[in-house]
């Protein structure tokens, strides 16, 4: 009983504290509103839908009175017991915060100086819209009914069995459906592989005509970011080199694009096309000079110079003394776009087409390397370096390879978008960028092109729907990249090899001390 | 092997030593002749290095404050523990948070704030607070982000901190707003007050915020010092850091010296925050982010897992970025381009840093 009871408030600690961050983020309020528009809700404050608040409070209540009754569901006296504590104890820490927050802003205190998200709206809206006494009275009744609701609900159906018997169901049901007879023929014919492809190509290809001008500039950016992100794939995920400033070479392909073809701080103005082909060199380039002195390096080390290398380019475009030839912060302006045969390519329609042939042509190279010579030294490399070099494998060579291949594709992606956005400038190239694509690449999987692609839709294409979320998009995106890495850390579609690495102490049976001990090699 | 083929490889490594001095030489020779040219071209007073000097001492015992964390952490876990300079931005904001509260206390019998009368108290109570907060952040962070993935592959951890880092930046940013906070410094750490010291017919200012700020970092590396190397837990961290295994089966509880890591860690980031906040004064949720990478370099520089190479190291560091772009003649702007060359020069000539790494070969 006793054990129960601290194990039940423990839970109802962890949730309460949480909570309370949800409600200091202010994610209540927009979460409320959503959910409210979702379900036709029509009871709002002058800030949110507080039905729809109910609602959030009634399923976070739920869910914790249910885990609450993970270790002992056999009888509902035990049930009952934890589901209490736990919701008894989050209704109190919650309550106690809007009491505080209700009661100093009763007294005029302007809490909005402190606590962004507290104005006296926002807590009008915590409270329901009711009084101090009445809104804190009815927060606490909520929790501690649903989080009771919630036991009782876990006790009855025995979640777990249920949970059990879904996905029972669901794999017997994509088994038949795995089977049937259509199916398999149509897996086993060898031009079915061809149909699908080519299905896939027509939607990408009518795409651009039916999107608006916002879409297509949005799948736009998207499509840069798969660009970058397929020549991080091949740093990191095939060589398994990790690059913290991959940013630096997106920014020496957009500068290039810049300053060749703008008028301003130098006056050369070429054409569009061969400055193409020029940045993607230079970049290529820049990724074989930085690759020299640091490819020697270990893992972690590589990872903070590459970094410290891209902070250096930012600062340095940025600078004054650097003004004169790249800028300086305002940056260069009007970047000449594309033309064929005296047609101007400068809508956001064609610039997508571009972008999408980009992607191709790199898609045809990666695969290409992936499957040769080279890409099985790159995939050697990254299992184990020594074993490779004693295999033959010039492994500095390959390493600057894969940094100049990679670095290619960041020049090509940066030309792409410095013309498509007529400018580009210090603000363009910071570190976040090459910390979006390397998080795209993990969070679409590794060491594979679907994944990339995948990775570059959740996270740059996501965003746009959901622009409520838009203050919450790097704080849902960090927390993401944790839960990942504990829950999946191979993405979304993972490379086929890279997942069997990643899960072979699963079946092996490797003695429990292992975990303790961490690596070491 | 056969003879001709050793004989080659022997040769191959010779040249590339080779060209590493001579680089290294050609660089010093340079970088003396600019030196040279600046300092001859009498720009700057004697009065002006000094002044540099003192600023670069004070930033530098920060930054030493801070590499402390990171270098007890990779000792022991061998990872870089890359959200430590949020940790610090969350101290940062504790204390100032106590000092508006502190400020907002009237107290009757001076007419005074409470921050104001009781000066000494409000500064401790700032540190207390921040040192506090840092702390348990620090041990939540590693509960919740490091902890189930010990064991994987070196690179998940580091994109789990990357994401910790990211996460806490814009918590913060939701959460306090992402407006410029002004510390207000109880009266008498005013910053523009301080002792005048007369140097070449000019007066250089020492301000009272910048001696407390250095002589505060110092304490803390000496009492960390004697924490890790004369008590008998420090004794258990040492172990832990060298071998866990071995370790564990002499008694020691690793997960509970991994955490209480992490505590300590934390307290030195809230206290570096705090002093970061009291002596430069402006505060915001980005505030961590680029001294944690300065005080990263600054661990790397004196060797990564020493704790005397990271004081040595941040001290270095502070005062070649403060006095470098004067003494090579080059824009102030340009004081991060100057750390983070260091860090990339370090790494390349000598991976282990100045003072030397505390690690065996086998754990690199």
């Amino acid at each position: 009983m006793k054990d129960l009871i601290k194990q039940g408030s423990r839970l109802g600690l962890i949730f309460g504290v949480v909570i309370i961050f949800l409600i200091l983020f202010g994610l209540t309020t927009t979460l409320s509103d959503i959910i409210g528009e979702f379900v036709n809700i029509e009871s709002r404050t002058r800030t949110g839908n507080t039905g729809g608040l109910m609602i959030i409070f009634v399923i976070l209540g739920m869910w914790a009175g249910s885990r609450s009754t993970a270790s002992d569901r056999s009888n509902w006296k035990a049930s009952l017991v934890s589901g209490l504590s736990t919701s008894v104890v989050i209704a109190l820490l919650v309550s106690a915060l809007i009491l505080l927050v209700g009661y100093l802003d009763s007294l005029d205190v302007s809490m909005r100086d402190y606590l962004a998200q507290l104005d006296h709206l926002s807590v009008q809206f915590l409270l329901f819209g009711r009084d101090l006494l009445g809104g804190v009275l009815w927060t606490f009744g909520i929790f501690v009914v649903s989080g009771v609701i919630g036991a009782m609900v876990s006790y009855w159906y025995e979640i777990k069995n249920v949970a059990d018997a879904i996905q029972k169901r669901t794999i017997i049901w994509k088994g038949n459906a795995l089977d049937s007879k259509l199916v398999k023929q149509f897996k086993e014919h060898p031009r079915s592989k061809w149909i699908g492809y080519g299905l896939l190509g027509l939607v990408v290809f009518l795409m651009p005509q039916f999107l608006g001008k916002y879409w297509n500039y949005a799948m736009g950016t998207v499509g840069i970011y798969v660009l970058m992100g397929l020549g991080l794939n091949i740093v990191v995920g095939l060589a398994g080199l990790l690059d913290l400033g991959y940013v630096a070479f997106f920014a020496i392909g957009a500068y290039t694009a810049g300053l060749l073809t703008s008028p301003a701080p130098i006056t050369l103005q070429i054409g569009f096309w061969p400055v193409l082909i020029l940045s993607i060199v230079f970049a290529a380039f820049a990724g074989i000079l930085l690759g020299i002195p640091v490819l020697r390096m270990r893992g972690d080390y590589l990872a903070i110079v590459t970094l410290g290398f891209g902070e250096i380019i930012r600062v340095l475009i940025r600078s004054d003394m650097m003004a004169p030839y790249l800028g300086g912060p305002q940056g260069v302006r009007d970047i000449a776009g594309p033309s064929l045969f005296g047609l101007s390519l400068m809508s956001e329609k064609s610039y997508l087409y571009l972008i999408i042939l980009g992607i191709l042509l790199t898609i045809l190279f990666t695969n290409y390397l992936q499957n040769s010579r080279v890409g099985r030294a790159w995939m050697a490399m990254r299992e184990d370096e020594t074993v490779a070099q004693a295999m033959g494998i010039n492994t500095l060579y390959y390493k600057l390879m894969a940094f100049a291949t990679g670095a290619a594709f960041a020049g090509l992606g940066g030309a792409l978008f410095a013309a498509r956005n007529q400018y580009t400038g210090p603000a363009d190239h910071t570190l976040m960028v090459s910390i979006n694509v390397l998080s795209l690449l993990i969070v679409g999987g590794m060491g594979s092109i679907p994944g990339v692609i995948i990775g570059a839709f959740v996270l740059k294409g996501l965003p746009e729907i959901l622009r409520e979320l838009d203050l919450y998009r790097l704080l849902v995106f960090g927390g993401l990249l944790v839960f990942m890495m504990i829950i999946r850390p191979e993405g979304i579609w993972p490379a086929p090899r890279r997942m069997m690495e990643l899960h072979e102490d699963e079946g092996g049976g490797i003695p429990q001390e292992e975990s303790l001990v961490g690596e070491e090699g | 092997m056969s003879d001709p083929k050793k004989k080659k490889t022997s040769s191959r490594i010779n040249a590339f030593k080779v060209t590493q001095v001579i680089i290294s030489i050609l660089f010093l020779t340079f970088l003396a002749w600019r030196l040279y040219t600046v300092i001859s071209s009498g720009v700057y007073g004697p009065d002006t290095w000094v002044r540099f000097a003192i600023s670069g001492l004070i930033i530098g015992s920060v930054y030493a404050v801070i590499a402390i964390g990171y270098t007890l952490v990779y000792g022991i876990l061998f990872m870089i523990n890359f959200a430590h300079g949020e940790i610090m931005m969350l101290g940062a904001f504790s204390g100032y948070f106590v000092f508006e509260a502190l400020k907002s206390i009237p107290v009757s019998s001076t007419g005074m704030s409470f921050l104001d009368s009781y000066q000494i108290i409000s500064v401790i109570l700032a540190f207390i607070t921040g040192m506090f907060i840092s702390a348990v952040s620090g041990y939540f962070l590693e509960r919740i982000a490091y902890r189930p993935l010990r064991g994987a592959p070196r690179l998940i951890p580091l994109i789990s901190a990357i994401g910790a880092s990211i996460f806490l930046q814009n918590a913060a940013q939701v959460m306090f707003g992402p407006k410029r906070r002004t510390y207000y410094n109880p009266m008498s750490l005013a910053r523009s007050q301080g002792w005048r010291i007369p140097i070449g017919g000019e007066e250089v200012i020492l301000t009272y915020t910048g001696v407390l700020t250095f002589v505060l970092s110092i304490l803390l590396l000496i009492g960390l010092y004697t924490l890790v190397m004369r008590t008998r837990y420090g004794r258990s961290m040492r172990a832990v850091a060298e071998d866990k295994q071995t370790a564990a089966l002499m008694g020691i509880n690793v997960d509970q010296i991994i955490s209480n890591t992490f505590l300590i860690s934390g307290a030195l980031g809230g206290a570096a925050g705090v002093m970061w906040g009291i002596h430069n004064g402006i505060i915001y949720h980005y505030v961590g982010f680029i001294p944690g990478l300065k005080a990263f370099t600054a661990a790397v520089l004196g060797g990564i897992g020493n704790i005397p190479g990271a004081m040595v190291g941040g001290l270095l560091l502070g005062v070649v970025e403060s006095v470098g772009p004067a003494a090579l003649g080059l824009d102030f702007q340009l004081k991060d381009v100057i750390a983070f060359s260091i860090l990339v020069l370090i790494l390349i000539f000598r991976p282990s840093g100045i003072v030397g790494e505390v690690l065996s070969e086998e754990k690199v």
